[in-house]
């Protein structure tokens, strides 16, 4: 059985933010919001640094849906909006989500962003590929692992647009797959593992940091 | 009878603010739940916090009218009927404030069609609608010509478990998410369960004094008493097993003082302090001794205290878990608006003009329809004893005289 995981190496990883802006574009998000987003560790703004010069580091860590084998979103949906899709990802049924945002309280990534009003896009007009459905107010969204994309075959916009290449995509049940050779041989490390969620998505590099 | 003018002008406003609360819903099913203050980090804020508030305020009532008859404490017979009306219209409301909190009412029966029975919302769905019927059913039974004791008694064993399943269900709500450490402890059911109790008997006795007050329904004033010592025990309960959780997330100085600091010294320590001075030690104080419960005044004003302080209990218990997300690094999470700064590392919320209006609404009207129940199910029994009017009259001016 497929079950799709991805690689995210933090070595390679430069904080350009192409991921985030690939996915807005992909998947025709609207202003306000990301599904896909690149923290630094150290203070609250944007490119920050940990430690006091010269004694710095900058680490850049993307953050989108884990895409959990033990989702607290997937139990705690009241109607089933959220549901596992056939390759274990994480999905949402944006036609049955009554926007209770109870996943959004479960979720323990911040990952799972909300429609609160009519959707505003610079430009005004749906871009994207047109193939991913355009979400009413009221509905929760997030990442898909780009399913419109993956169903075909291709890669998750954000490992397809990554200059630095620091994201691999594939099947994890795989022992041979590039992701299962380089979680084994790097120790791919899962954000919040504590938290028992079992997150598809591992990072190498991550020194436990988060 | 003098309750029609001293209802009037109360019953107008009330209606005032019920339309421009059902207006307001309006504007936000075509607007959409922007026109909150809540965003993608505080992502449930003044309806879900008021919603915990009111199903905490239903449990006084059911459980002092249940218990009349599970525990067999005749004295509690009598105010059977205002507590079930005044468990029933809290529930109600609870149910209105979940319904204005989700982002697509129209898809409600959802709940229905496609219920997920891992979810504790679904579970709280099914505990919230069982509370009412048999709230309802109950206080069909009593308003009988002649109640049918037995029923009542089966009735009463079940809506005293079920009371305290509602408390526990809306807890672990919360409780049981393991994303958000300042919710995910097994105290969680408990401590709802008391607060529960406290904030609804409370409020049982401000209301029951308030209906002697316009004279819809009289009790004697040694079963306020009685009642005052059962709500200090409540009380002390509640700030027993408060301590028991404060101490246990400071003690140890770890991670979770990440969160008790929220609420010792953080953006959250305004409720938190206000709840343990005006909601715990203020009303323990006074309604410790027994002379100060024998004072209408004292109880009221105390009643009056730990209502005021769950609330601001309800306030920090919810937004304790938003304050800081688990991952908090640089520039942190997008709030979901189209503003200048989408983001943020902190939960930052206010509620909106349109939030407050439809809470104050929601509140009026479940007033109004109290008020209206209350009339209607126990003015009449009121006016057939007219004979016991000298008694009322006893009871208004003690009660003005506190």
């Amino acid at each position: 059985m497929m079950r799709y995981g991805m690689v995210i190496d933090l070595e390679k990883c430069m904080g350009c933010h192409t991921c985030s802006i690939s996915c807005k574009m992909q998947n025709n998000i609207p202003q306000g919001m990301l599904w896909n987003r690149v923290v630094s560790v150290g203070d609250e703004g944007l490119d920050s640094v940990e430690g006091l010069f010269p004694n710095v580091k900058r680490k850049y860590i993307p953050i989108a849906c884990q895409h959990c084998d033990n989702a607290p979103c997937q139990k705690a949906c009241p109607v089933g909006a959220t549901y596992y899709d056939e390759n274990g990802s994480v999905q949402i049924d944006y036609g049955r989500c009554i926007g209770c945002r109870y996943c959004m309280a479960a979720c323990p990534y911040n990952v799972r962003v909300f429609n609160w009003e009519e959707a505003e896009r610079h430009p005004d007009f749906n871009y994207g590929d047109g193939v991913v459905p355009v979400r009413d107010v009221g509905v929760v969204e997030k990442c898909t692992f780009c399913k419109e994309r993956t169903s075909e075959g291709l890669d998750p916009m954000c490992v397809e647009c990554c200059p630095a290449e620091a994201r691999v995509f594939g099947d994890l049940d795989d022992p041979k797959s590039e992701v299962s050779r380089l979680i084994r041989e790097r120790n791919g490390e899962q954000l919040l593992k504590e938290k028992g969620t079992k997150p598809k998505v591992y990072y190498l590099g991550l020194n436990g940091e988060v | 009878m003098t309750i029609k003018t001293k209802f009037n002008l109360p019953t107008v406003i009330l209606g005032i603010f019920a339309v421009m609360g059902f207006s307001a819903i309006g504007y936000q099913l075509v607007n959409g739940l922007g026109v909150t203050g809540m965003n993608n980090i505080v992502s449930w804020g003044t309806y879900i916090m008021l919603f915990m508030f009111f199903v905490g305020l239903s449990a006084g009532g059911l459980i002092v009218s249940s218990s009349a008859t599970v525990f067999n404490i005749p004295s509690f017979k009598v105010v059977a009927k205002p507590a079930t009306i005044l468990s029933t219209v809290c529930v109600i409301v609870a149910a209105g404030f979940i319904m204005v909190d989700l982002g697509n009412p129209f898809r409600m029966l959802n709940l229905l069609l496609h219920s997920n029975f891992k979810s504790p919302l679904m579970w709280d769905v099914m505990v919230i609608s069982l509370y009412l019927v048999i709230n309802v059913l109950y206080l069909y039974l009593m308003t009988r010509e002649k109640p049918n004791q037995k029923a009542m008694k089966i009735m009463s064993s079940v809506a005293l478990p079920v009371a305290i399943l509602v408390h526990s269900v809306t807890a672990w709500i919360f409780g049981l998410q393991i994303a958000r450490g300042a919710w995910h402890t097994a105290i969680m059911a408990p401590l709802f369960v008391a607060s529960a109790l406290d904030s609804g008997l409370a409020l049982l006795l401000i209301v029951l004094v308030l209906l002697a007050t316009f004279k819809v329904f009289v009790v004697e004033k040694k079963l306020i008493t009685t009642l005052a010592g059962l709500l200090v025990t409540f009380v002390a309960v509640d700030a027993y097993l408060l301590l028991s959780e404060m101490i246990t997330m400071i003690y140890p100085q770890g991670e979770a003082m990440h969160h008790a600091e929220v609420l010792i010294s953080g953006q959250l320590a305004p409720y938190f302090w206000i709840q343990v001075i005006l909601g715990l030690v203020v009303p323990l104080a006074i309604l410790l001794f027994k002379k100060n419960r024998e004072k209408m005044r004292l109880v009221v004003f105390s009643s009056a205290l730990i209502v005021f302080g769950v609330l601001c209990k309800r306030i920090w218990l919810l937004f304790s878990a938003f304050v800081h997300p688990n991952i908090a690094e640089g520039q942190g999470i997008t709030l979901g608006y189209n503003q200048p700064n989408i983001w943020s590392t902190v939960g930052t919320y206010s509620p909106s003009l349109v939030e407050l209006m439809i809470s104050v609404g929601l509140i009026s009207f479940g007033i109004l329809l109290f008020s209206f129940l209350a009339k209607k199910i126990l003015v009449q029994k009121s006016s057939q004893e007219n004979q016991f009017s000298d008694k009322e009259g006893k009871i208004y001016s003690m009660v003005k005289n506190g």
